[in-house]
């Protein structure tokens, strides 16, 4: 079996995100920032290590983005990914919606998909935490014409090439089955399916000299026969990006009467 | 009765006997002793000062735990104390909290909740001390604490400092009645030099909060324990707490600029923080006024610096931050024996060399009361532990063939250059085997948890069962050894108790938490105690080590002092006790051993 997984660097979900309002669309501040791996990636690799450790698998990690993805792919490999593919765009492109949005990244996925040939399984991150798109996964599996199940919760590998994924939908769980079809299966993980497993040194050691193929995102533009611009140019414009409203400083009270009377100043009680 | 009547003149205008005691009142001021007991004396230094003087026989219970100054006989507040402390404070209703019964605090609460609210301040954390304060203060500037202070002073009460209650030797709970004074109410931070970097705070700020305010602003605060949701920082101070960041940032000797001081008597001493009011208002230019060099006079701060509240109250401070660090790295390391961490260490310094910013060592079973106890359902945390127990796949005897855990931390300017010095560092212990295995956090949420685990240990252990706790310093090779011997001895002479000895801390400072549990017994059993205390202090002492690395004293260790110090030393220590507070009201019956 080989199992592709794309993961995307982003700002590191503990970080504070800061917005620089005098730079518009482009404000979200990105220089001298914790990166890491998006956490929904991160659980798509897990799953993916989960499969290989059941079954046999090639499990090929994929990261679109500057040069510092290798770092991501390398915690991939680190994880227990085989081999990984980094398409490597120039420093100045943003892959937070910026420059390059879903369709674009769908695009040279498709054709990732096509270029390996034999792809199983396409596993995914159900959205990434900067730009909470939540589209690639369904985008792909569409440009493919692949069966797809989304938010999944629980994924089990039937003999016969099938996937058993339970999804989380908004009235409980749902499970459905993904057929067997000469394209892959198209999963996106959810919160819920599996918790990832911190890289040991000696797999982040043996993860150094694990091949990881570098190529210009315009080289493989060509190789794959696209148009750059339909991978590049974003189909949607980013108006504004502002930082939610400060909370209001609270104000200590020294007991109920004092906090009733406030209260009723405000004519939040009668 | 007649003796001490004469004693006192006519000028003492009336008596009131109730029970044992005897109350004597001059002009606004009451006193009281024990009957037959003791004595009463004019102040020689001001006429409308009395001193009570006792003889050497046991009378109240403060002259029982011996007040080092003198030999006044300190008493708890009274009423007539109560409704001075109303007048002089602004907000009395929030600053007093009593189970003293006038007509106040009546309106306020019934006596069952002023008791219940009281239990917070007058037990420490550990449940370990317990005092019977009837009565806290919570002012809001130092004038206050100014006008609190020279009232006990004058009248002999005695009063206990405290900040966050997170000590672990009992300093901030009282012995008995005195008054306890919390600096809660004063948590302001007042800014940080854009310049020079260096912060000014109240004392009751949460060293928490001073992180996140420093982070903010793009400094590092250079101070970081385990308990800083909940200490304050002049409770820090008071304590010289040491923390992991002691070795890379220093210790607040170092780091500590100025201090605000009120004296036991009242006055108020700025040291190297002048110009800065009640308010924190910065007078005359808008810097605040602390320098890094001030070669004038006495260094008198680093007196209080880990003075434990007992020669005179921190109400402000003022310390330097360094710029905030943009890069940090973590690992967790397994080594199969002490021999490998120590070549661990070596490693460390010669490849990660100034950016190394913890060094800190778990033992084995240390961190499998953290698995078991700890990590209130996380998950991931909890697969880490289990992954790093399971390094070692069963259990040796004996222990010191049980692995050995380390936490290690790269603070720097530069993600890449870190990066390298750590990957480094890392592939020379792999490539030699000096690890068996070990984690790199690849992001912030990993690195957390590395570090939960980290301060885990001490709540987790404490959730095994009653904990017999030492901090000491010894020779960094002797780091485990210590614990190693003290269990092996107790295993002989104490052979029916079931002890589990954890250990952990600061490996670079030679700073060990050494923590007996007796698993599933929960009471501090006074016997047993004793029996580890030798142990430890013995084992500790015969190295040269020292018993208080960064905790202090407080009740749990002070007559300890009296066997570790020379006499001279200890005769200048009680000199330095009596310059500052001659009535010897500041938390007393701790720090200093009872006099002999």
């Amino acid at each position: 079996m080989k199992i592709l997984v794309p993961i995307k660097r982003v700002i590191d979900y503990a970080i504070k995100i800061r917005v620089d309002p005098t730079k518009g669309a482009q404000g979200v501040q990105l220089s001298n920032v914790k990166m890491s791996m998006n956490p929904f990636c991160e659980i798509a690799i897990e799953e993916a290590i989960r499969l290989k450790e059941k079954t046999t698998a090639e499990v090929v990690a994929v990261s679109i983005g500057p040069k510092q993805c290798t770092e991501t792919l390398r915690t991939a490999l680190a994880m227990g990914a085989d081999r990984g593919i980094h398409i490597e765009t120039k420093a100045d492109v943003r892959g937070d919606y910026i420059d390059m949005q879903p369709w674009g990244i769908a695009t040279l996925l498709k054709g990732v998909v096509e270029r390996e040939g034999g792809v199983d399984l396409v596993l995914l991150g159900k959205q990434s935490i900067d730009s909470d798109c939540g589209q690639t996964g369904t985008l792909l599996a569409g440009l493919l014409n692949a069966p797809q199940a989304t938010f999944a919760s629980k994924v089990d590998r039937g003999d016969d090439g099938s996937f058993t994924v339970e999804r989380e939908t908004d009235s409980g769980t749902e499970v459905i089955k993904l057929k067997p079809s000469a394209m892959p299966a198209i999963i996106t993980c959810d919160l819920r399916l599996n918790t990832p497993r911190y890289p040991t040194m000696p797999n982040i050691m043996k993860a150094k000299k694990k091949p990881v193929q570098t190529i210009s995102l315009e080289d493989m533009v060509k190789e794959l026969g696209l148009n750059l611009d339909e991978v590049l140019t974003p189909k949607n414009e980013v108006i504004e990006v502002y930082e939610p409203p400060p909370r209001k400083e609270g104000e200590m009270v020294g007991d109920v009467m004092e906090l009733l009377a406030k209260l009723k100043e405000k004519g939040l009680v009668a | 009765m007649r003796q001490f009547q004469q004693k006192l003149f006519c000028s003492v205008p009336e008596w009131v006997a109730s029970g044992t005691r005897t109350l004597a009142r001059i002009g606004n001021n009451q006193l009281h002793y024990q009957v037959g007991k003791g004595r009463i004396a004019p102040d020689r230094g001001s006429c409308r000062r009395w001193i009570l003087s006792v003889p050497s026989s046991p009378s109240s219970h403060h002259e029982r735990d011996g007040i080092q100054c003198g030999s006044q006989v300190l008493r708890g507040p009274t009423l007539h104390d109560l409704a001075h402390f109303r007048s002089i404070l602004s907000r009395p209703d929030r600053s007093i909290i009593t189970t003293l019964t006038d007509e106040a605090s009546q309106r306020q609460l019934s006596s069952d909740s002023r008791a219940e609210e009281l239990v917070r301040y007058n037990q420490d954390w550990t449940g370990e001390y317990r005092g019977s304060s009837s009565l806290v203060l919570r002012p809001t500037n130092t004038s206050e604490v100014s006008s609190i202070l020279r009232y006990c002073h004058e009248n002999f009460i005695g009063v206990v400092p405290q900040g966050g209650n997170t000590g672990l030797c009992g300093g901030a709970t009282p012995l008995h009645d005195e008054v306890i004074i919390s600096l809660e109410g004063m948590n302001t931070i007042y800014g940080i030099d854009g310049q020079s970097g260096i912060l000014t705070c109240d004392a009751g700020a949460i060293l928490e909060n001073l992180h996140s305010f420093a982070n903010e602003r793009g400094y590092l605060f250079p101070l970081d324990i385990g308990a800083k949701g909940s200490c304050q920082i002049g409770g820090n101070v008071s304590t010289n707490a040491g923390g992991q960041y002691f070795f890379r940032f220093g210790g607040l000797h170092g780091t500590v600029m100025g201090l605000e001081v009120v004296l036991p008597d009242g006055r108020v001493m700025h040291l190297n923080m002048e110009n800065v009011d009640d308010y924190g208002t910065i007078q005359q230019s808008k810097r605040i006024a602390s320098h890094r060099k001030d070669n004038t006079g006495y260094d008198l701060k680093h007196l209080f610096i880990g003075a434990e509240g007992t020669i005179g109250m921190i109400t402000k401070v003022s310390i330097a931050c360094p710029a905030l660090p943009t890069s940090k790295n973590v690992s967790l390391l397994v080594c199969d024996s002490y021999c490998n961490v120590l070549t661990v260490l070596k490693t460390a310094k010669e490849e990660l060399g100034e950016i190394m910013s913890a060094f800190e060592l778990m033992d084995y079973n240390t961190l499998s009361f953290v698995f078991a106890h700890g990590f209130g359902g996380n998950e991931s945390g909890s697969r880490l532990l289990h992954d790093l127990l399971q390094s070692e796949s069963s259990i040796q005897e004996p222990e010191r063939l049980r692995p050995l855990y380390l936490l290690v931390e790269t603070q720097g300017s530069n993600s890449v250059d870190d990066a390298s010095k750590m990957d480094t560092f890392l592939t020379r212990l792999l490539d030699s085997e000096t690890i068996i295995n070990g984690f790199l956090a690849q992001d912030e949420r990993q690195l957390k948890e590395m570090w939960t685990i980290r301060e885990s240990c001490n709540p987790c252990v404490a959730q095994a069962g009653c904990v017999y706790k030492f901090d000491v310093s010894i020779p960094i090779e002797d780091y485990m050894e210590v614990a190693w011997e003290v269990k092996k001895e107790l295993s002989v002479s104490m052979k029916d108790v079931d002890l589990i000895a954890c250990v952990w801390g600061h490996v670079n400072d030679g700073n060990a938490h050494i923590n007996i549990v007796t698993p599933g017994r929960f009471k501090k059993e006074s016997a047993i105690d004793k029996n580890i205390e030798a142990a430890v202090f013995d084992s500790v002492l015969k190295r040269s080590g020292s018993i208080s690395a960064e905790h202090g004293l407080g009740q749990k260790k002070n007559e300890a002092l009296g066997r570790i110090k020379g006499e001279n030393v200890l005769d200048v220590m009680a000199q330095i006790k009596g310059l500052f507070d001659p009535h010897g009201i500041m938390n007393p019956g701790k720090y200093l051993p009872k006099k002999t």
